[in-house]
């Protein structure tokens, strides 16, 4: 890695390392020292949650209160190792997103505990905290313009458009022979926790079914959904054979899509991880998505509409050669 | 996994795909220890049935190439020796031979004749 715009990227990493420290570090001191400067003029326990009718119908002691900065000091902390980690938010419109949602989380912590910190103030007991109408709007409205404000301080300085490391081999195609690429990637993580869902799901169903359980039905719903879109997310398989490239998901191979050669334009071999594409599964927008089942090498193919496709598979070189050698023959093929 | 199929090949379909396969790990593509894709995939891949995949499969498991183990898929267990490996290829040869007329004792004279040069060639290169 001594590419001449490593230097570059690497001096905006620890800039915004030291920003996002910085960002941290304020925060979590407004979290706590906003409420003890207030101590004494706070109920405790404060009221912490407004009902419908604008009216408090929850309290937390202020102890409790003074310590949702962990919450922040966790979520920070995560934030951090994130881009602590080499590889990550060299790509601009990754740094731009990871950034946004740091300011938002703090921005939301923040004036959520302004708010309550307003309504309790000099109440004497929580019940008689001052109801909660217009200062929603505050509490949704000011984190998304910090996320913003995010957002735009992240996407300063270069983006690295994750060099394409090479397209690999090139293959010599023989007009007799019919060469098809296969690769397959399982992750067994994903495999075991579905298997762990489903199994749950069955037996939290079984017992609902019993009667003896009252709302159980309302965790089988969501064990039985991790349990499905962990069995697609699953494994991964991709095929190029010389009319199209396909590409499908789950053991049964399906939903399954197919992307016929002539809408190629090339194909090239990229690292990528959960944490730059945002998670795993299906991530990005059609036409900059990645399909992510592990971290690591991913085969890229960009249509001749622009659009791209990442998929994390192994072997991924030859199977770049191998697209990059059937469209050149197509278009070799259609000049004559 | 890189496997090529020869449009032209009047051989049965799995002992085609078995050549490819067996080619593909001779030439270093899925190494000893790696997991094949499974047959299905490689089936509609080639554009055959998986039976077909499947019976190839089984071949070149009693050829001691592969290991089918419960619940892991079909791995690879060792490389072919040069004996396997050549052989689809002179397969290749004599094809083309029989096309410019040439039959497999014509082919065995030209490789003895090649062989004596190649034979003296690195001890020259040592002397």
């Amino acid at each position: 890695m001594t590419e001449p715009h490593d230097s570059s990227v690497t001096g905006v990493r620890a800039r915004l390392m030291a920003a996002l420290a910085a960002w941290a570090v304020l925060v979590a001191a407004v979290l706590v020292a906003v409420p003890l400067a207030f101590a004494d003029r706070l109920p405790d326990p404060l009221a912490t949650h407004w009902g419908p009718s604008g009216r408090p119908d929850g309290s937390m002691p202020f102890a409790v209160f003074v310590l949702l900065a962990v919450v922040w000091a966790v979520i920070a902390a995560i934030g951090l190792g994130v881009a602590a980690r080499r590889r990550n938010l060299v790509r601009r419109v990754t740094r731009a997103w990871f950034c946004a949602g740091l300011a938002w989380a703090g921005g939301f912590m923040v004036t959520t505990q302004a708010v309550t910190i307003a309504a309790n103030l000099d109440r004497g007991h929580w019940t008689r905290a001052a109801g909660v109408s217009w200062q929603v709007a505050v509490v949704v409205a000011a984190p998304i313009a910090l996320g913003a404000l995010g957002w735009l301080a992240g996407r300063r300085g270069p983006d690295v458009p994750a060099a394409p490391s090479g397209t690999g081999p090139l293959i010599d195609l023989d007009p007799g022979k019919r060469p098809v690429w296969v690769s397959t990637v399982t992750a067994r993580w994903a495999a075991l926790l579905a298997l762990v869902s489903l199994a749950a799901a069955v037996v939290v169903a079984g017992v609902a079914l019993s009667g003896r359980v009252p709302g159980g039905w309302s965790v089988v719903v969501p064990l039985a959904l991790v349990g499905v879109i962990g069995t697609v997310l699953s494994s991964v398989s991709v095929r190029v054979v010389p009319e199209a490239l396909t590409v499908s998901v789950g053991p049964l191979r399906w939903p399954s899509r197919t992307v016929r050669l002539e809408r190629v334009e090339r194909a090239w071999v990229e690292e990528r991880y959960p944490a730059q594409v945002g998670g795993w599964g299906y991530r990005g927008l059609p036409g900059r998505a990645t399909i992510m089942i592990r971290g690591g090498e991913c085969l890229v193919v960009r249509y001749t509409s622009g659009g791209e496709l990442g998929i994390t598979v192994d072997d991924a070189a030859t199977g770049a050669a191998l697209v990059n050698a059937l469209v050149a023959r197509r278009h070799s093929s259609a000049e004559r | 996994m890189l496997l090529t199929l020869d449009l032209n090949d009047p051989r049965p379909l799995h002992e085609q795909v078995a050549d490819a396969v067996r080619r593909a790990i001779g030439a270093g593509d899925i190494a000893p220890g790696d997991r094949l894709p499974p047959a299905r995939d490689l089936a509609h891949a080639l554009g055959v049935n998986a039976n077909t995949v499947l019976r190839s499969l089984r071949d070149l498991r009693d050829e001691g190439l592969l290991e089918f183990r419960r619940g892991r898929g079909v791995s690879v267990l060792r490389r072919p020796d040069g004996r396997e490996a050549l052989r689809a290829r002179v397969r290749d040869l004599l094809d083309e031979a029989a096309g410019y007329g040439l039959t497999a004792d014509d082919v065995v004279a030209l490789v003895k004749d090649l062989g004596k040069d190649f034979g003296k060639d690195p001890s020259k290169e040592t002397a």
